[in-house]
């Protein structure tokens, strides 16, 4: 089936055998679908929102300016394996991308992704799903669902119309089966406990912006861009020309992390974060406050991918869990 | 549509105001676009030299002009430099028009007093024009502009004209220690000049843009003389990238600047978070 | 780890330091994180064990800590090599910080893994070679296979080409999200080359290009002034075998001009001297 699928002209996205990140699958044999083992240290939203990509070309610097649409590709983007935390991604992403103007770099790509989501029994201390509303047995986001019954076998839920559209080829591939399997195999699976309740960090956060917790928690914070470049839902960016040869130019869209210094830096030399807490601040308030109350999703899908790969161990689970005992005891 | 690819700009006409600042006359080179453009005073648009990259800037003509839009920027960075270079007949980009505007039809009606310092006028004299071009339907109109120094003063021909009307009052003054032997204006800080001229507060609407200390020291001159903090209006300006909601670094709080704003009144920026 | 948390205590109770940046609990026992200790109250919740794996060198030269009295810092041998480095190099004042060197009997790899940094093996400072106070006993560890050491040389017998393509295979994951800079006490640049734009030196897009332009010129400003804590690569979400070249340009160093970096308070740093003895036989 896999073959096939490839031959379709679809980008079939896996997770890569080393668990660094997600690529293009060229063959069968490099499928991967990881339902068990800790999820890659970035997530694949690469493939539906680039980590560089041209948003036009320009020719000729003088006179005779040419602008020319930079060209997406078709086929479609088939995340294979992704877990309940990975398989909400896009669709939390398009809000921001879709909220007023319309992003169609994302867009394009998004409508052309299909989420095979996959039933997850990884659990470890940094997973923190079930605290924003996502569990490890929900096939919320996927448009087909995989629930693994033994080492080879799945069970195949189709979600969505899109997914089932999708997988009518291939229906031949499949047999039919036992949903009372599925169950048992959803049911055993092991929720990771609930670490805070985010309408009370949310509701913390707004309330007390100023508060000396912001000073400590982002005070051996790096100011790298690994939390948000791992992050499946981070989705900032930043615009810049480069060349591309003597005449023609093109205008680049590169992810970008309001963890840097530069990120709201003026050239009169004022920033408005000028320190790291303030910008680790505007992490937690973003993820847990401000996308919740403009769009109504927390950023955030508990994976745990910026708390595993924080190189100082900053564990936003355990930030988000200190404000909700702070929010309890005042 | 690709809301990131910029209409063809020529540029018409040039003028040095500053020795760091100047305006341009941009001219749509797509005769669709320019009919199509319409924009409210307070707007901004994202002005490109390809292969430098963009910058952010109020559109400071009037929307009541519509052949053409002018901008005036500050040389400080990459952009900026670029765009100093330019010259008449060449092509730049511009996208836009972007975020909220000056609520002028609420305006109408009422005495506006208008204060600006350095190139915070930009977006000031957008207003004015617009104010001006339908003057009958405002009722006094107070300008009060400032500048480190003579030589720091944008707009000089158009601060003559204004000087010279009979139907607003104009007040032009330098810091102390920047005038210069011919300057007849005033001398001393805007905060103090505001509090000197004394514009009613009754019905009243203020609209302040300039370098954050000078609206710092003059929010409490205002309020000393009546005016309301819902009557004061002023742009927030945060580091923007695509104007557009998307890009994620110009937010204070839950507000996107570039989309929510640049135009708050000074009820709305004080209940946000101070990252400003 | 006592005798740590005491010494903290006096050492934040008398004044003789105003913070010390050590070690504490992660999220798990087998995960330690670095934590600023204020208070004597602070001092007790400092550890030192294998799992202290952070050099904590990269906040001394960090806006909050520079110059506001002095600092106290945990520090194991690799980590002192960094503290040296940025002594030689003026970033650091000596009389500002005071090390609490500790003995060390090697650390682990990273965060949730057990097994021993590949830096430990032949490690030459597992006594500190520069401290206030010595904690700890000396530990005698077996030395093993240099496994850096190795791979090196198995690059070294590549082809250029060959060279080439592994290095476009590691770099193509580059998501220039600056971790390895950020977490290298020697990349301490107020403005990173990477960061300028008038001219822009480095295109910041990741793309192959990018991503060869700032792995190459970072390895370039590192050469002789990495002090191999392998903190870089430990950060980096892709994974890009970092260690290689920044060892690799530290052999050269020594090679070419007998110089480790990090090893001698009072030597002149290896860039920054200038001697018309010096080989240039080297560029080729
Ligand atoms: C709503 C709004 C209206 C503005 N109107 C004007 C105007 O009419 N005239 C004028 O001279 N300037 C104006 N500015 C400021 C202007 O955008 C910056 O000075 C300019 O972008 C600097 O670009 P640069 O490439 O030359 O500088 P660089 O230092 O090379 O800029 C790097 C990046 O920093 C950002 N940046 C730096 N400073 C600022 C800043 N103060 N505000 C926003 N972004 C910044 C830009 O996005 C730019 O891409 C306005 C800013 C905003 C937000
Ligand atoms: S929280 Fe960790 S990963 Fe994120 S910027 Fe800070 S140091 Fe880097
Ligand atoms: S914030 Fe962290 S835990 Fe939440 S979705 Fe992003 S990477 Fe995962
Ligand atoms: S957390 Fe930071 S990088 Fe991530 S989306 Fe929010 S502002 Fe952007
Ligand atoms: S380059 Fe890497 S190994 Fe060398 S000092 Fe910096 S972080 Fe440590
Ligand atoms: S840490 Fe790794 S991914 Fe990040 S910029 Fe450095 S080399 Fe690239
Ligand atoms: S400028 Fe990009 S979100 Fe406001």
């Amino acid at each position: 089936m896999a073959e096939e699928l490839l031959k379709g002209g679809n980008a079939v996205i896996c997770e890569d055998e080393k668990g660094r990140g997600w690529k293009r699958i060229d063959s069968p044999s490099e499928v991967r679908i990881n339902h068990n083992e800790v999820p890659s240290n970035i997530s694949y939203k690469e493939f539906v929102f680039s980590k560089t990509e041209p948003i036009f070309y320009f020719k000729n610097r003088k006179e005779n300016y040419e602008l020319a649409e930079a060209a997406d590709g078709n086929g479609k983007i088939v995340f294979l394996g992704a877990k309940p935390c990975d398989a909400r991604s896009v669709e939390i992403m398009s809000k921001v991308f879709n909220w007023d103007y319309k992003d169609k770099f994302f867009n394009e790509k998004a409508e052309r992704t299909i989420v095979i989501g996959v039933a997850c029994s990884y659990k470890d201390e940094f997973c923190f799903c079930t605290s924003v509303n996502i569990n490890p047995a929900s096939p919320e986001g996927s448009d087909i669902f995989l629930v693994p019954l033994d080492e080879k076998e799945y069970a195949v839920r189709i979600i969505t119309e899109k997914g089932k559209e999708f997988i009518s080829p291939y229906l031949k591939y499949l047999t039919e089966g036992n949903a009372a399997r599925s169950e048992e195999a959803l049911g055993k699976i092991k929720w990771p406990g609930k670490k805070f309740e985010p309408g009370k960090v949310r509701e913390w956060i707004g309330n007390n912006f100023e508060h000396k917790l912001f000073d400590e928690i982002g005070s051996t914070c790096l100011g790298c861009g690994q939390c948000a470049f791992a992050c499946p839902v981070c989705h900032c960016f930043d615009i810049v020309d480069e060349e591309c040869s003597y005449e023609c130019g093109r205008r680049m869209k590169n992810w970008d992390a309001c963890q840097f210094g530069l990120f709201t830096l003026h050239s009169s030399g004022h920033n408005p974060r000028d320190n790291q807490n303030k910008r680790y601040r505007q992490r937690i308030a973003h993820k847990f406050k401000y996308y919740a109350d403009k769009f109504g999703e927390i950023l955030c899908t508990g994976c745990g991918r910026c708390s595993r790969g924080c190189p100082v161990q900053i564990d936003i689970a355990q930030v988000a869990a200190e404000i909700n005992s702070t929010a309890n005891r005042v | 549509m690709n809301i990131y690819k910029p209409e063809l700009m020529e540029v018409v006409e040039i003028i040095d105001e500053t020795a760091d600042t100047k305006t341009f006359k941009l001219k749509f080179k797509d005769t669709d676009a320019a009919r199509n453009f319409d924009f409210k005073a307070g707007q901004f648009g994202e002005y490109s030299v390809f292969g430098e990259g963009e910058s952010t800037f109020c559109i400071a003509s009037a929307p009541t002009r519509k052949e053409y839009i002018e901008c005036s920027f500050k040389q400080v960075g990459k952009v900026t430099t670029a765009l100093r270079k330019v010259s008449i007949g060449d092509t730049i980009g511009f996208r836009g028009p972007y975020g909220n505007h000056f609520p002028i039809d609420d305006m109408k009606g009422k005495n506006v007093v208008f204060i600006a310092g350095g190139i915070g006028l930009a977006p000031v004299r957008c207003v004015i024009w617009n104010v001006l071009d339908l003057r009958d339907q405002f009722k006094d109109v107070t300008i009060i502009y400032g500048a480190r120094s003579t030589a720091d003063l944008v707009y000089k021909r158009e601060l003559e004209e204004w000087k010279n009307r009979s139907d607003i009052k104009t007040v032009v003054t330098v810091d102390p220690g920047g005038e210069d032997a011919g300057w007849k204006g005033e001398i001393g800080f805007v905060p103090a000049i505001v509090e000197k001229a004394a514009p009613k507060a009754e019905n009243s609407v203020a609209v302040i843009c300039g370098p954050p200390v000078m609206i710092k020291y003059t929010m409490p001159v205002l309020n000393k003389l009546g005016f309301k903090d819902e009557d004061i209006l002023t742009t927030l300006e945060n580091r923007m990238k695509c104007g557009l909601g998307k890009c994620g670094r110009c937010n204070v709080g839950n507000v996107y600047v570039c989309k929510d704003g640049p135009v708050f009144t000074y009820e709305q920026i004080k209940k946000l978070p101070a990252e400003y | 780890m006592n005798e740590l948390r005491q010494l903290a205590k006096e050492l934040l109770g008398n004044g003789t330091v105003k913070v010390i940046i050590g070690y504490s609990e992660g999220t798990t026992p087998e995960r330690a994180k670095p934590f600023i200790a204020r208070t004597e109250e602070d001092a007790g919740k400092l550890i030192f064990n294998k799992y202290c794996v952070n050099n904590l060198a990269v906040y001394l030269t960090r806006k909050e800590f520079k110059r506001k009295g002095t600092i106290g810092i945990v520090a194991k041998g690799c980590d002192v090599k960094a503290i040296v480095q940025l002594i030689q190099e003026n970033q650091v004042i000596k009389d500002d910080v005071y090390i609490i060197g500790m003995n060390c009997g090697g650390v682990v790899s990273g965060f949730g893994v057990d097994d021993t940094a590949v830096k430990c093996n032949n490690c030459k400072v597992k006594t500190p070679h520069l401290y206030h106070t010595l904690l700890g006993a000396p530990v005698e560890t077996p030395a093993k296979d240099d496994g850096h050491l190795k791979l090196i040389q198995k690059l070294d017998a590549m082809t250029a080409e060959e060279k080439w393509s592994f290095w476009e295979a590691e770099f193509e994951k580059c998501v220039k999200c600056y971790a390895c800079r950020q977490a290298c006490p020697l990349c301490y640049c107020e403005k990173c080359i990477a960061d300028k734009s008038m001219p822009r030196w480095i295109e910041s897009s990741a793309h192959t290009r990018g991503n060869f332009a700032w792995n190459i010129i970072r390895a370039f400003h590192l050469s002789g002034r990495c002090v191999g804590c392998g903190e870089c690569e430990r950060a980096c979400p892709a994974e890009i075998p970092l260690s290689l070249i920044n060892r690799k340009m530290g052999m050269v160093a020594k090679k070419e001009f007998d110089y480790s970096a990090g090893m001698a308070l009072d030597a002149p740093t290896l860039v920054g001297n200038y001697d018309t003895a010096d080989r240039e036989d080297f560029i080729k």
